[in-house]
């Protein structure tokens, strides 16, 4: 039986959200999903190699991002890059940079953007990837 | 599975998840569930409530069998068989 496909569209650039598409990835990984991230807008900004790991911005409940920030060192949540790194390690995950987010966010290429990422990539891909998936996700 | 064998099994593996949260306990399982032979019992320890569930569905998914949970101080044990 083949592996079901998870797409996500990636706009996200907030830790936040960021950790939550981590969390889902490490579910995609334990049902051995193969999984094509686009990585959008926002999403591209954290994913420059000058930003992964220093952005700590939160998209909500911003008056308690102390207080967020500091619960998931204390549930030894794994930071983002790291949920994504792991899921990719366990499952088929293909990280695919927007064109046009990256340059929004000055990356011209793929160099410019942390390991995790694989490709740099058109709108085109995302709509067929999307169209073959069983699971579609904007976050 | 009786409460009494559950409480005295022996497991080929044991994961301690408990120092991790939703999704680590699974990950670990699916992780460790490769070291080891079909046949062979392995047990999870964790303190996350998802995992109660996860584990079982989890099990039922990839063909592998669901023990039983042990609910011990601040945690619990599930057993399951590869």
């Amino acid at each position: 039986m083949a592996n079901k496909k998870l797409t996500i569209a990636l706009f996200s650039g907030s830790v936040d959200k960021l950790t939550a598409a981590g969390v889902i990835l490490g579910g995609a990984a334990a049902e051995d999903m193969d999984v094509e991230i686009f990585v959008l807008l926002q999403a591209a900004f954290a994913f420059k190699k000058e930003n992964a790991m220093t952005n700590d911005r939160v998209a909500e409940i911003t008056d308690k991002k102390d207080d967020f920030l500091a619960s998931l060192e204390r549930l030894n949540a794994p930071h983002w890059t790291e949920a994504f790194r792991t899921a990719k390690e366990m499952t088929n995950v293909k990280i695919h940079i927007c064109g046009f987010a990256g340059k929004v966010w000055h990356g011209e290429k793929l160099d410019d953007f942390i390991d995790l990422a694989d490709d740099i990539c058109g709108i085109g891909e995302y709509m067929t990837a999307a169209e073959e998936s069983d699971i579609n996700l904007f976050i | 599975m009786s409460t009494e064998e559950l409480a005295t099994m022996k497991a080929d593996k044991t994961v301690d998840a408990r120092g991790t949260s939703c999704p680590g306990p699974l990950l670990a399982a699916k992780k460790a569930i490769g070291e080891i032979q079909k046949g062979q019992i392995m047990e999870v320890l964790s303190a996350d409530e998802g995992t109660k569930r996860d584990i079982p569905k989890w099990c039922k998914k990839k063909g592998f069998e669901y023990l039983g949970t042990v609910e011990e101080s601040g945690f619990f044990k599930i057993f399951l068989r590869k």
